[in-house]
């Protein structure tokens, strides 16, 4: 808190400026999050238009996995406020922001190995018979397969626990629970992390044709910048807990994005030397926690 | 009419065979491929084995007072546990099943002696019974104490109630009396065959509901992926606070079925604690994983049966009852590896 106004002045060419349209989606405004003594968000703006695929990049613990948990409600903001079409917008919980269209593939894939594939699938969004609430697994398992045929993944069968599978499939699962839900605001955290080539082209293929259709908005975490210059329409970029970047991709490059990051880098770097100053033992390991610990160093 | 339909079934690629329609009696299919699958099976096996090996080692094993004298043993039991394995199947554990089995008939008893009827008083006591699991379940969900010790200290509140309530005395159970048994009696527990018939009843209805619901799909995630559950959207604390209300609730009427049937309950924690473990170990021989994610209600009852009939058929065969703990440890020991070896061989993990 003590820090807010020193962000606010970092922040101040980022604010909501000429990129932000009154067609946004989702408006983010000075979001902060901190768990205990470590912060992981200071102050975020972020906005998403009607039909755009937005990039959310930055180093590891940047905050980017904690921006989305905070979207899609799982966690809740210390402070800041979130428009939602237009309206206040803060969900009580996972559900109430499926409730409102916004749905979630995460990090950790949230998948349940004992259950099978068609029950992650349908996982809170369960097929049920009518007057007694028996799940309908013969309903799921033809629409699962409907499902994963869309977004062009062969997994043989269906009725086997997900631990069975290999990593690109299980990836490949909860992108599919997410894509093929009713939500219009789609949340992607590293949903290519895991998996091959040929299983990551048909992922990106998803989303061009989502983009193509118009009716869905994406915001989507990815490592590889590839990715972001074949799939996003405009990249934004997460260091310190707060947005460094945020350009179309047409008005960007990959030198450029390197150049941030590496720049942080040798900052943070230089930081943690200087806060270690001299003590001996302090090999590359206590560098790279240094780095991982910038929060803590700025301050 | 007879002679298009075969045509479907022969060209669709084996792959795709189990996916291929079949609408119907799909439901009854998976009940009877859960019911025979090797997890289940093999503690089928060894139960079969034991019954073999006593009828054939005991002459007068096989008759039915056998039978009847195995089902005050095995029908607690076998209702307790599947209470205990919706709690084990969250990767927690309820050791408070057994105080809350030994506490209850005393709230009956109190809640009768207030002047309220038979019936008013059974559901009370059970209401009672399932508020213990609900302080159970918020200990465990929103406190964040570990299950073992949450229950751990419930069980010791309970006990301690309990001989404070009886002032360590046996007390006579309401609705029952010596040399006739009323209705109400005949209902719970007092007859024959009512302790197994609400086993029966308890065992198929928490498997249906353990297999083919939200709840027991949510129970299941919960167990298996905790943090995963919450994430997809399940309030996993509600469904760790719901398994405890029903164990304990499992464990308080049961509690009452046997004082009814005895007409006296007797304040003794000892052997209430003795139910607790049998408990557990029948949920886990049924194949039940301490580590949660996995259980079965018909394998916990099928592991009831078999430590009646182990207990039984030693006691037919005349071991020496000092003999008789040291048997049943080795038997659970041997059927567990059994389980065990079966499970890898099946998920073919090394990690079980």
């Amino acid at each position: 808190m003590a820090d807010e106004p020193l962000s606010g002045e970092t922040a101040g060419e980022t604010v909501l400026g000429p990129t932000s349209a009154p067609d946004d989606v989702l408006r983010i405004e000075h979001i902060a999050k901190s768990f205990g003594p470590i912060t992981a968000l200071r102050d975020v703006n972020l906005h998403l238009r009607k039909g755009e695929v937005l990039g959310l990049l930055g180093d590891n613990g940047a905050g980017k996995s904690t921006l989305v948990k905070i979207i899609c409600g799982f966690h809740k903001q210390d402070s800041g406020t979130m428009w939602l079409k237009g309206e206040p917008y803060a969900p009580k919980s996972v559900d109430d922001a499926r409730a409102h269209g916004i749905d979630t593939v995460y990090q950790d894939l949230a998948l349940v190995d004992q259950l099978t594939v068609y029950h992650n699938l349908f996982l809170r969004r369960e097929r049920v018979f009518k007057p007694i609430p028996f799940l309908n697994n013969v309903l799921m398992r033809r629409q699962a397969r409907t499902a994963l045929d869309e977004i062009g993944i062969n997994i043989p069968r269906l009725d086997v626990p997900v631990a069975r599978l290999s990593g690109g499939q299980r990836q490949a699962i909860a992108v599919a629970r997410t894509v093929s839900s009713d939500a219009d605001v789609l949340l992607l955290d590293e949903p290519l992390a895991a998996m091959g080539a040929k299983e990551g082209a048909s992922i990106l293929d998803v989303i061009a044709r989502l983009k193509e259709e118009g009716n869905v908005s994406i915001i989507m975490i990815l490592h590889n910048y590839v990715h972001v210059f074949q799939a996003c329409d405009r990249v934004s970029l997460i260091q310190d807990g707060l947005i460094a970047l945020d350009k179309p991709t047409s008005e960007t490059s990959v030198e450029e994005l390197n150049e941030i990051v590496v720049e942080e880098y040798r900052r943070a770097r230089l930081a943690a030397q200087a806060g270690n100053g001299g003590s001996p033992g302090n090999g590359a390991g206590a560098t790279a926690e240094g780095a991982a610990a910038k929060p803590d160093a700025s301050q | 009419m007879a002679a298009t339909p075969e045509v479907k079934p022969a060209p669709t690629s084996p792959r795709r065979g189990p996916e291929s329609g079949r609408a119907l009696g799909a439901g009854a299919v998976k009940l009877v491929r859960s019911f025979l699958t090797l997890r289940e099976g093999s503690i089928v096996v060894v139960t079969l084995v034991t019954f073999a090996y006593f009828a054939i080692s005991a002459n007068n094993f096989v008759q039915g007072n056998t039978f009847k004298s195995l089902l005050p043993y095995f029908a607690p039991l076998a209702i307790i546990a599947a209470g205990e394995v919706f709690v084990m199947i969250l990767g927690e554990i309820d050791l408070s099943v057994g105080a809350v089995y030994l506490f209850t008939p005393f709230m009956f008893h109190v809640f009768h002696h207030l002047g309220l009827g038979l019936y008013p008083s059974l559901i009370l006591a059970v209401l009672v019974a399932m508020g213990c699991g609900a302080v159970n379940g918020f200990f465990v969900a929103w406190v964040g104490i570990a299950s073992f010790v949450a229950t751990l200290g419930m069980l010791f509140t309970l006990d301690g109630l309990s001989l404070i309530i009886s002032h360590s005395t046996p007390v006579q159970v309401p609705g029952t009396g010596i040399g006739k048994i009323t209705n109400f009696a005949q209902v719970f527990g007092g007859g024959t065959y009512s302790e197994l018939i609400w086993a029966l009843a308890f065992v198929v209805v928490l498997q249906l509901v353990l297999s083919f619901t939200r709840w027991g799909l949510y129970t299941v995630s919960t167990g298996g992926n905790r943090l995963g559950a919450a994430e997809a959207g399940i309030r996993t604390r509600m469904i760790i606070m719901r398994n405890f209300i029903l164990a304990a609730g499992l464990a308080g009427f049961t509690g009452i079925l046997e004082v009814v049937r005895t007409t006296s309950a007797t304040p003794d924690p000892s052997g209430s604690n003795t139910l607790l473990l049998q408990v557990v170990a029948a949920a886990i021989i049924g194949g039940t994983l301490m580590t949660g994610g996995d259980g079965t209600i018909v394998g916990a009852l099928i592991g009831a049966l078999f430590l009646g009939i182990l207990t039984e058929g030693l006691t037919i065969k005349g071991v020496n009852a000092n003999y008789l703990n040291l048997y049943l440890g080795i038997a659970i020991l041997i059927a567990m590896t059994l389980n065990v070896v079966v499970r890898r061989v099946r998920t073919g993990s090394g990690r079980g």
